[in-house]
């Protein structure tokens, strides 16, 4: 029996226990009024499981939360709490639409070309700030949060001045054209080609962080920024290239969404992806490899949301209660490094080491 | 002096304002702070506790003030035994501390923190007036002048040390603590600040004082304590005891120290510096004037209290700072103000004395702390991506040449104790084949075998031709260990010693108290 395996479950099964026990408690003031609360529960728990459609919805909303989930996961592994991500996201989705109305078509390789182009505008947003912060030490936390509204606000200048299609009823673009759209995968679905990318990006940057050089100087320069300055790694480039990598997937997640989901461009506000992509990153622990679980999970929550809100009547924002109340005891510290748990643990390891 | 143990003789004489009743203090991690330390205080005096860095002392006072918790024995206030694990002990009990880094907020006026923590209310406001009025008594009082409505920050530094002062005398106080007041000051401003609290002690305050300066304990203490190694080393009557005598207790009963056979180095030196001075914010990291050679094989080791300019010596040759003037030349090339990584690619390894923080990462695997910085090395790398078969082999490899304890090398670096932390950096480093290789305080708060250990993997690479810078605060090691010894003091050289037979640490207090070798 391989007993640091069962410790590491120890703390799985703590969290698992964690969600179900704050789900439930969310969840049951809303089911006791209702005439049957077991239907309730049941509806959003099982809901999203029900068919193969539902679980392709689940992977629906999973895809663009993957992507910012990720984005966040390689910025704060730099160390820096860079919250660019959010606009990066506005920002790749517009360029990717700007790219797809404004140049010639590529035949197949048009989607391809518009969210090159939406990664690395995008980026823009992440690479700012880290360079503030880099060379006069303005705090990233600030620079990007005022930055995102910037962009935001210029983002809807560019929109209304060159993409804006004037027979639309309100601010959107025009068309965008069918060689450019992502390939659905499932019927009845949104479920598009980006998810296997997304799959993809995840493993690739797990890779990066755990199976390179490259991956271990990062981790090194994020968690001990003193131990890599002893070593003397380059550490300003390798902050600027998360902050750089961060932004092309960020900007990447907002070409794959609009070019996946919508017809047009209509982003006049922040979507939030950026937002939520910073829960599925603290909610993965920062490693890419849980970052599609914990996309997977947040897209479970939110189909099962819909259900609650369709079949029941119960407004869907209650999963938004219940992902805050997820994350305050998934983090909670008090939980996971209480000594209890500790001594647990410990113990586990100790009857390993003893034989 | 009495003795705290002796519950008779207390009860004869006043009670003592303390008494350290076998305080003993053992840390989670197994490092034993204090052990049985017994001694009395009396009400009214001025008390100096004396002792190298790590020999107890501020520890000592955290329990006094109710910061740590002792693992053993009790403290006694006014001949009553008091529990210091109590709520605001520090403060039910008047006692006062000023912490040797201020603990003041600078963007608040000076009465906003000297009040701090019990301000005066009047309907759950604060009552600003009677808040600045009690600070002007308080001022007056003890005749420490003070601006109360000074934003803390913009004041110099011996001015945020009255207000510092005046914080710990705002409740009652009728006990001080000073941890190392005059780190910061200059000889005006010590002057200054005796004699304010000569004046203290005259209005009837308690207070002890740490330091390890000798001529500032002997100009202000009346009786003083000297701690060595977590345990109580003597204590006298200033009046009574001349200084050598208390340097003796502070530096130990000469040990015999096996010394190495010193080396004859001949030829061009490999590190060779030249009237280098640096500045720096903190003054214990500034340098005048430093001229330091050292020759291939040779082992230099720099003595020194702490604070007394090592960090900044090492800065130098680290490549984490640049000297504001002088030279540095290694192996003939000029490196002052060289990268880290530029010192590294001409083969300098450093063992930091922050082992944590700078010698790895606590959070990453032992494997990941071993290969961090082999960027490169073909056994490791193939492309970008790492070996981490060929790794697991060399780690494991490492791990057993060093003995380092460990369920495995998948562990993250901080399930080891210190010494076995000690170890695993020691053999990143040293794995490099390092031609100069600076070790600071290599041994510290480590078990005797593992100190023992890196000691040889030290010598075995001077032997190999390395030269050794060792930074270290134990003589005995020091003594051990160098071919040549360089003492420092405030930024300074004060001597370079052969290491002979005669050296011995009484030779080498002087020069670190300052006493000698100062121009």
């Amino acid at each position: 029996m391989n007993r640091a395996l069962l410790a590491g479950l120890v703390r799985l099964a703590i969290t698992l226990a964690v969600i179900a026990a704050v789900i439930l408690a969310v969840l049951i003031p809303f089911a006791l009024p209702h005439d049957q609360p077991g239907a309730v529960v049941a509806a959003f728990l099982l809901g999203p499981l029900s068919s193969v459609r539902h679980l392709g919805n689940v992977a629906e909303y999973a895809t663009p939360i993957a992507f910012t989930g990720l984005a966040a996961t390689v910025v704060f592994r730099s160390g820096l709490f860079n919250l660019g991500i959010e606009s990066g996201v506005f920002l790749g989705g517009l360029a990717a639409t700007a790219a797809a109305l404004l140049l010639p078509s590529f035949g197949p390789f048009t989607p391809l070309v518009a969210i090159i182009v939406g990664a690395v505008v995008g980026s823009i947003s992440c690479v700012i700030p880290g360079e503030l912060r880099l060379r006069w030490d303005a705090p990233e936390m600030v620079t990007s949060l005022v930055l995102n509204f910037a962009i935001l606000y210029a983002g809807v200048f560019f929109l209304n001045y060159y993409l804006r299609d004037p027979a639309a009823g309100s601010l959107m673009s025009y068309r965008i054209p069918a060689d450019a759209r992502l390939d659905r995968l499932l019927s009845g679905t949104r479920l598009n080609s980006g998810a296997i990318v997304a799959l993809a990006a995840c493993l690739t940057v797990g890779i990066w962080l755990y199976f390179t050089r490259s991956g271990l100087n990062l981790r090194i320069v994020g968690q001990g920024p003193a131990f890599a300055a002893h070593l003397g790694l380059p550490s300003r480039r390798i902050i600027m290239q998360a902050q750089l990598v961060g932004g092309l997937i960020a900007g990447m997640a907002g070409a794959i969404q609009v070019l996946g989901l919508y017809p047009r461009f209509s982003w006049t506000q922040l979507p939030g992806l950026g937002w939520t992509g910073i829960i599925i990153a603290i909610l993965a622990r920062e490693n890419p490899f849980y970052v599609v679980p914990a996309a997977l999970f947040l897209g479970y929550l939110q189909v099962g949301g819909d259900f609650l809100a369709r079949d029941i009547g119960i407004p869907s924002e209650v999963v938004g209660l219940v992902t805050a109340a997820i994350m305050l005891a998934v983090t909670a510290s008090a939980i996971f490094q209480h000594p209890a748990v500790l001594r647990l643990i410990r113990r586990i390891r100790r009857v390993e080491a003893a034989q | 002096m009495t003795d705290g143990r002796d519950d008779g003789e207390r009860a004869a004489g006043p009670a003592p304002a303390v008494a350290f009743d076998r305080i003993s203090k053992t840390y989670a991690n197994g490092t034993v702070a204090l052990r049985d330390v017994s001694f009395s205080v009396p009400a009214r005096t001025i008390h100096a506790i004396c002792g190298e860095n790590g020999a107890g002392k501020s520890t000592l006072m955290k329990i006094l003030f109710g910061l740590e918790e002792p693992t053993g024995g009790r403290i006694w206030l006014d001949g009553r035994p008091v529990s210091t694990a109590t709520r605001d002990f520090a403060g039910r009990h008047g006692i006062g501390m000023v912490h040797q880094h201020f603990s003041l907020i600078p963007t608040l006026s000076v009465t906003e923190n000297i009040i701090l923590g019990h301000e005066p209310g009047k309907g759950g406001l604060i009552d600003r007036a009677a808040a600045r009025a009690r600070v002007e008594m308080l001022s007056r009082r003890y005749g420490l002048a003070v601006d109360p409505d000074a934003v803390t920050g913009r004041l110099p530094v011996a001015a945020q040390q009255k207000v510092e002062i005046l914080k710990a005398l705002s409740r009652d106080t009728r006990i001080l603590i000073l941890d190392e007041p005059t780190a910061v000051l200059s000889p005006p401003e010590i002057n200054e600040l005796f004699s304010r609290l000569r004046d203290l002690s005259q209005h009837g305050i308690t207070i002890l004082f740490i330091s390890h300066k000798l001529n500032e304990v002997r100009s202000l203490a009346e009786t003083v304590t000297v701690l060595r190694a977590g345990q109580l080393a003597g204590a006298a009557r200033l009046a009574d005891v001349p200084d050598n005598m208390i340097m003796q207790m502070v530096m130990g009963r000469p040990v015999e120290i096996t010394r190495r056979q010193p080396r004859q180095v001949t030829g061009e030196p490999l590190l060779a510096m030249s009237d280098a001075s640096l500045a720096s914010r903190d003054p214990a990291d500034r340098l005048q004037s430093i001229d330091l050679v050292i020759h291939p094989g040779e082992i230099v080791g720099v003595a020194g209290v702490d604070g007394s300019g090592q960090r900044g010596l090492v800065s130098l040759v680290t490549g984490t700072a640049r000297p504001v003037s002088g030279s540095i030349r290694f192996d003939g090339e000029d490196m002052a103000g060289a990268s880290t990584a530029r010192w590294r690619a001409r083969g300098m390894a450093h063992l930091p004395s922050d082992r944590f923080t700078q010698g790895g990462v606590p959070a990453l695997t032992l494997t990941d702390n071993a290969i961090a910085g082999t960027d490169g090395d073909k056994r490791f790398q193939r492309g970008p991506f790492l070996r981490r078969g060929a790794i697991s082999r060399a780690v494991a490899a490492m791990v057993e040449d060093y003995s380092v304890r460990a369920l495995s090398i998948g562990e993250r670096l901080d399930s080891l104790s210190g010494g076995n932390v000690q170890k695993l950096i020691a053999a990143r480093e040293l794995a490099t084949e390092p031609r100069f290789l600076i070790a600071d305080q290599p041994t510290r708060g480590i078990d005797v075998a593992a100190a023992a250990f890196i000691h040889k993997r030290i010598v075995d690479a001077a032997e190999r031709g390395a030269a050794v810078l060792l930074v270290t605060a134990d003589l005995d090691e020091l003594l051990r260990l160098s071919d040549r010894v360089v003492v420092m003091f405030a930024g300074r050289i004060t001597a370079v010693l052969a290491n002979e037979a005669q050296l011995t640490p009484e030779r080498l207090g002087p020069f670190m108290l300052g006493l000698e070798g100062m121009p």
